[in-house]
């Protein structure tokens, strides 16, 4: 418990998924929280899908934070710090998001670095850990948000090595989990990509404690223990906690497993893709467990304004500099983000999420009820095949001829359909324009191009039902190979 | 349209921007190699082939657009818009050909003239098939309005033609393939 002196004061920090409150009286080395309150907002499913912070989500977190601030002056806090994350750092349109916040309530938001959202959670998540008896002497943090992974190791509380990685659980979801509940096609593809992205990690250290941080890693600690009926108060979880607890996750919808299990809708949507990441990290840095905190970035910003004052922000950014010089170059350098990616990396990225976008239309295109479908899939067909012609060198010969063939096959077949959709609404749109002595010429001409267009239906319904969709994907996860080199013919 | 040219000097464990570069160069010759046909608007498989070269130019932006310059937007917009107006083209050009097949026309663009040049006809063997099936050739009245239809398309085509040709003239002048080039070279 702290002094009743000690001052109070709140932290904001605007995620991808959330916007997160805590007001705390606060010292350099502890923390008397006396709120602490979240809110999906979500701000990163508009960025994934435009780019852009929409209107929606602007008024969405503007009325959030009028509310938060309300509660923290409440409680008399001193100050009010808001600090903005990855969505915020990714959108387009992120100034004219923060003048809108400080004309509409009054705060300024800080968007801060990688790096120092790095160093902010570390101090977070470990200030519990500093307390105890005989804490470890090195230990790792893994803040898991919606759009990026920040991950830091570190020996007797002095940061060895940090990353930030642009793959978080909201945007894990938007691109690969989609469906409710997710179907396991969509695990299995989640999951390579995951496996190959993490392999190409080079870390320094394996921290022998990981302490996970974040909004999916405490609703998943709350889901395990509810759901195998295990110790509410502990904070671990094992490799098998999150093993089963995939698994029930791809068997419910988010709705059940919101209702079962006393979780956000929104949070329990995204959920299965924070498993997948904590899991797919854990086989990573060789960990049989982890320990879950509620803290994270906000208790940072309360322990770090207390302990340097107004110069929080530059000693952090500081701190992070050192942490990056004190890293070697290569033995550590972190794992590539989707723009610094080697060509293979994203090669092999592109071809599974191109593939699988393609894929995704087979089933509104078997229903016949949209011509739209069979447009849509004949574009996600037409990319595929610029991403294989791209990347033709780099990619395994034979596998290359194989898949490209059956992609040419599927852009002919829905080419051949789509080609037919649009003579018919041409002669349509024609025809009511024409004189009436004209019009039984363009109406012979429609009655032929339906039944032509009925034999591609045919043709192209055969074509997919054929399609081994498994095969496909494995075509495009092993097109290029590991430690591959330009082939002969690029 | 033959397969995209393979792309020589692409480095797999180079930055994926380096390599985008170099493949949007490849793509902006091809595109630039089909110019001579422009001035001829009945050259209809050498602008079908500038169409997929605008295409393949396009796609490769957008594939790579996570690492290529910002600048490259509007380059995207303006071949989506010489895709449209080739593509409109070329649609005509398709139904030109059934109409002429339809009314037995030579001229038509069908399988026998282009067996001979081995390429893709304009107009599908299985729908010619079903267009020139006997049990529902067009009545006497059905051809006049096909005729009708025929005179319409080929005005049509004419106004489409014209309407790429000063919109590629235009991005001449402002030498739209240097643009893109600078844009490559940041």
């Amino acid at each position: 418990m702290q002094d009743q002196y000690s001052p109070m004061r709140a932290a904001i920090d605007i995620g991808s998924n959330t916007i997160h409150i805590v007001v705390a009286r606060s010292t350099p080395d502890n923390l008397d929280i006396v709120e602490d309150q979240v809110e999906m907002v979500r701000i990163g499913e508009s960025v994934n899908a435009t780019r852009e912070i929409s209107q929606q989500k602007r008024d969405d977190a503007i009325a959030t934070l009028n509310k938060y601030k309300a509660l923290a002056e409440q409680h008399g806090a001193e100050q009010i710090f808001v600090v903005a994350t990855e969505a915020i750092r990714q959108a387009t349109n992120s100034s004219e998001f923060l003048q809108a916040i400080q004309r509409e309530t009054g705060l300024e938001v800080q968007i801060i670095s990688g790096s120092a959202e790095a160093v902010l959670t570390f101090f977070g998540a470990t200030y519990e850990v500093n307390r105890e008896p005989n804490s470890p002497s090195q230990v790792g943090v893994m803040d898991l948000g919606g759009g990026s992974l920040e991950l830091i190791t570190a020996k007797n509380m002095q940061i060895t090595w940090r990353t930030s990685v642009p793959i978080g659980s909201g945007w894990l979801h938007d691109r690969y989990l989609p469906s409710n509940p997710p179907t396991y096609e969509e695990v299995a593809v989640a999951d390579t990509f995951l496996q190959t992205y993490l392999q190409n990690m080079s870390i320094k250290r394996f921290p022998p404690v990981l302490i996970v941080t974040g909004g999916s890693a405490n609703s998943l600690l709350r889901l395990v223990q509810r759901a195998f009926h295990l110790d509410m108060s502990g904070n671990r979880l094992t490799r098998d906690d999150l093993v089963r607890a995939i698994g029930l996750m791809s068997a419910l919808p988010a709705e059940e497993i919101a209702q079962r299990y006393e979780q956000p809708l929104d949070r329990a949507r995204i959920l299965p893709a924070g498993a997948l990441i904590i899991q797919k990290v854990m086989t990573r840095l060789r960990l049989e467990e982890i320990q879950v905190s509620e803290h994270g970035i906000r208790e940072g910003v309360l322990l770090a304004y207390a302990r340097y004052g107004d110069r929080w922000l530059e000693t952090v950014n500081e701190s992070a500099d050192q942490a990056e010089q004190g890293k070697g170059t290569k033995a550590s350098a972190p794992m590539a983000s989707p723009k610094e990616e080697t060509f293979a990396q994203s090669g092999r990225r592109m071809l599974l999420e191109r593939t699988k976008k393609m894929l995704d239309w087979c089933d509104e295109v078997l229903k016949h009820e949209d011509v739209e479908a069979v447009h849509k899939m004949r574009v996600a067909s037409r990319r595929l095949r610029a991403t294989l012609d791209a990347y033709e060198s780099c990619c395994d010969p034979k596998v290359f001829k194989k898949f490209y063939r059956e992609v040419k096959e599927a852009a002919d077949n829905l080419g051949a359909a789509r080609d037919t959709d649009v003579m018919l609404q041409n002669l349509h749109a024609q025809m009511e324009q024409m004189p009436d002595e004209d019009r039984p010429g363009v109406q012979w001409l429609i009655e032929r191009l339906k039944d032509y267009r009925q034999e591609r239906q045919e043709a192209l319904e055969q074509f997919l039902h054929s399609l081994d969709e498994d095969a496909l994907k494995e075509q495009a996860a092993s097109c290029i190979p590991k430690g591959v080199a330009a082939n002969g013919k690029g | 349209m033959a397969k995209a040219r393979p792309i020589k000097g692409l480095n797999p464990h180079a930055p994926t921007g380096q390599n985008a570069r170099i493949i949007a160069k490849v793509r902006l010759e091809e595109l630039y190699s089909w110019k001579k046909y422009i001035d001829n608007p009945y050259r209809v498989r050498e602008l079908h082939n500038l169409r997929i070269a605008a295409k393949r130019l396009r796609y490769t932006f957008e594939v790579f657009e996570e690492v290529l310059p910002e600048a490259s937007r509007p380059i995207v917009k303006e071949l989506e818009q010489i895709q449209e107006e080739l593509g409109a083209i070329h649609d005509s050009d398709v139904m030109i050909a059934m109409l002429r097949l339809c009314l037995g026309s030579q001229d038509s663009g069908t399988i026998s003239d282009t067996a001979k040049r081995k390429e893709k006809p304009l107009v599908q063997p299985e729908l010619v098939n079903d267009l020139l099936e006997p049990s529902v050739a067009p009545t006497a009245e059905e051809r006049y309005g096909l005729e009708s239809l025929l005179r319409r398309q080929e005005q049509l085509r004419e106004e489409q033609y014209n309407a790429f040709r000063q919109h590629w003239y235009q991005l001449q002048v402002r030498d739209f393939r240097r643009e893109i080039l600078n844009i490559l070279n940041t």
